[in-house]
């Protein structure tokens, strides 16, 4: 049963990702139509139909997602909770997620409606789909100052969608354009309407933070407080993309306009849902102002990341404690487990012992020292004297076998539990996933920079693997209390995380910028830059 | 690369970051801030008020205590109607000396049940 219940609670968390996406993208679109595409001519039938037909597919899946997430929370908790469907049904969580279905579902319909010629009525249900989201979010489990917290953060998530869901909307409406005239009207519309996001999104995300996280120390002493900052870091890289954006938009016309703004545009969306998911993953943390014992001290963390020497012997598997989630189970059932609050599903509170301390800073400083060798091979490649260094992406085989193996010690080949756990238990599976894509991502990356691929997709699925590998990391599992080796495990991964994005993205514009566009030249070295601090802080990366 | 491509792209990337998202999406879980009896404490008297405060809102209908008795036998506890947004409440009667646990499980607005145990000793009836 507890099985069962972490894969229902895997498959719980993959479809709020779902809904969170398609929600910005149904809002964000219904927004583009009204205040950027504004009129339905014939002039702007393309567009109009395209962003319509994005529209019903955002809204079905979106009603689809929700459905299926109250269907597997609902499990959870008749499975953990020993509920009744009855008394599951009256839940907010449930309540939220119908008026979700009915507005997304209402959103289709007229959006299908042909001819569609008015489309402020798309607004209402819009405006619904926020309150539902608001209703399950911080806000409205305060008890001090609720509506206007849930003002403000429905703000919030109505400006990041109108910014963030609008420029998908407005990737779709420049290649549909009746011409570039048409093209650029949308997009100085669309940058208006951007700018007033932002600074809505800005203002509220300030107010939500003192709500929320109240203090400095709390900042880089809570995983709330880091994931925050984490979050303001990325968004620092979204102004800096939109600023290039706007200013590119404000240029005299040239043929290479538009396509530096589209690529732009599709950096910005990447980076955008990253920002989108960190917020998913915020909102699960209890908020920093909740957690005033136990927090990290300045003091804690310099000793943490000064530099030391990297452990690059290994201790044994046989000195490896039981698996973690067992122990857990086991010291619930016992009373052990007696003062944390505990998620039932969720792997746990247990401190790790020394000898997995160890096993893990093994793990990351071997890993550490391979993307070191990646990043610095790229950076001689770049340079186009060393031709022999574009073989780099097999470096990532070795990567791969190395996180097969010492990934999870308790699983086959290394420890005693059979193959087929590994489907069992989505930790290990997702450790697996991580190790195929790392295959995936050195046989074509390799056959990329060595010539044997000219299409365009090929070229992408680097940048765009490494990009989807460190929004994973800024969503890796947490538990609920303010332990200490948490937050510091999360100081270490956000930047590693951070430096992940710039590293996918950059290396996305380097392929897809036209070559007129100078920003491209600056692209092609940071991404190798990027590669070669995530080595460097591997290197250095500690748990005791 | 056609119009048609670059929307399947824009697709692909947008589902990519939504399905591989391991997003810790819970929201607004409730976490025990301060209780009555408190942990590890020893109380006097057989009949005991119960009160648990957590960080947010709970929904205390359907949330649960339980009271563990020395025997390991449980009993079901009545949740007070008439407690704070925040608060569990409740009352044990009759109860002996000896080693006791109360455990809770509380459901939160987005549908997230948190659970823990307080144990707690009483010293005489």
């Amino acid at each position: 049963m507890a099985r069962l219940l972490q894969i229902f609670g895997f498959l719980s968390v993959l479809f709020r990702g779902a809904t969170l996406s398609f929600e910005s993208l149904t809002i964000g679109g219904i927004v583009f139509l009204n205040f950027v595409v504004r009129s339905a001519n014939a002039q702007s039938e393309a567009v109009n139909q395209a962003c319509l037909r994005w529209i019903r597919r955002s809204a079905v899946a979106l009603a689809l997602m929700q459905l299926a997430y109250i269907l597997a929370s609902s499990l959870i908790l008749m499975q953990s909770a020993d509920m009744t469907l009855s008394d599951v049904s009256g839940a907010n969580f449930v309540l939220a997620g119908v008026l979700a279905i009915a507005s997304a579902l209402i959103i289709a319909a007229l959006a299908g409606a042909q001819p569609a010629k008015n489309y402020t009525l798309l607004l209402f249900p819009a405006a619904l789909i926020l309150v539902s989201s608001v209703m399950t979010s911080h806000a409205m489990a305060r008890l001090d100052y609720r509506l206007p917290l849930a003002i403000v953060t429905a703000l919030h998530q109505g400006a990041t969608a109108t910014w963030l869901g609008g420029l998908f909307y407005l990737l779709i409406a420049i290649p549909r354009s009746p011409d570039n005239q048409f093209a650029r009207q949308l997009i100085a519309r669309f940058s208006k309407l951007a700018l007033i996001s932002v600074a809505v999104l800005a203002t509220a995300g300030f107010l939500l933070s003192l709500a929320y996280v109240g203090s400095i120390p709390a900042i880089y002493g809570t995983s709330y407080g880091i994931m925050v900052a984490t979050k303001v870091v990325l968004f620092g890289t979204l102004l800096l993309l939109g600023a290039l954006n706007f200013q590119i938009a404000r240029s005299p016309s040239g043929g290479s306009v538009i396509a530096s703004l589209k690529r732009f545009g599709e950096a910005e969306l990447g980076i955008g849902i990253t920002v989108i998911l960190t917020a998913a993953s915020l909102t699960s943390l209890p908020p920093a102002i909740d957690l005033k014992t136990d927090r990290v001290s300045a003091q804690e963390i310099a000793a943490r990341l000064s530099p030391q020497i990297p452990r690059l012997a290994s201790p044994s598997v046989q000195d490896l404690p039981e698996d973690v989630y067992a122990a857990e189970v086991k010291a619930f059932d016992v009373g052990t487990l007696s003062s944390a609050s505990f998620v039932p599903g969720q792997a746990g509170t247990r401190p790790n012992t020394t000898a997995e301390k160890s096993w893990s800073e093994y793990n990351h400083h071997w890993a550490g020292l391979i993307v070191l060798a990646i990043g610095l091979l790229a950076f001689l490649a770049q340079t186009k004297h060393f031709p022999w260094a574009r073989n780099w992406p097999l470096l990532f085989l070795g990567l791969s076998l190395f996180l097969f193996l010492r990934s999870d010690p308790e699983t086959w080949p290394l420890g005693p539990n059979g193959f087929w756990v590994t489907l069992q238990d989505p930790e290990v599976l997702l450790h697996r996933i991580f190790a195929l894509l790392v295959i995936g991502l050195a046989i074509f990356e390799w056959r990329v920079q060595t010539g044997r691929v000219a299409t365009e997709r090929a070229r992408l699925i680097f940048p765009a693997l490494v990009a989807v590998a460190s929004a994973l990391l800024l969503t890796h599992s947490h538990s609920l209390g303010n332990i200490k080796e948490e937050v510091l495990a999360e100081l270490s991964h956000a930047p590693l995380a951070i430096l992940g994005v710039v590293a996918g993205w950059s290396r996305w514009l380097e392929l897809r910028l036209p070559s007129e566009n100078k920003v491209r030249d600056r692209m092609a070295w940071l991404w190798p830059t990027c590669l070669v601090l995530i080595g460097l802080l591997l290197l250095n990366y500690r748990e005791m | 690369m056609r119009p048609a491509h670059r929307v399947r792209l824009a697709v692909c990337l947008f589902a990519a970051f939504a399905l591989f998202s391991m997003a810790r999406s819970a929201i607004a879980h409730a976490i025990l801030l301060e209780s009555s009896p408190s942990l590890n404490s020893s109380v006097g008297g057989s009949s005991i008020p119960i009160k648990l405060r957590f960080n947010v809102r709970i929904d205390a209908t359907r949330s649960r205590l339980t009271l563990v008795k020395p025997d390991a036998s449980t009993q079901a506890l009545i949740v007070a109607k008439d407690a704070p947004a925040d608060t569990l409440a409740s009352q044990t009667q009759g109860l002996g000396p000896g080693e006791y646990r109360i455990r809770w499980q509380v459901l939160a607005s987005d549908g997230h049940i948190t659970r823990g145990e307080i144990p707690f000793q009483v010293t005489r009836p």
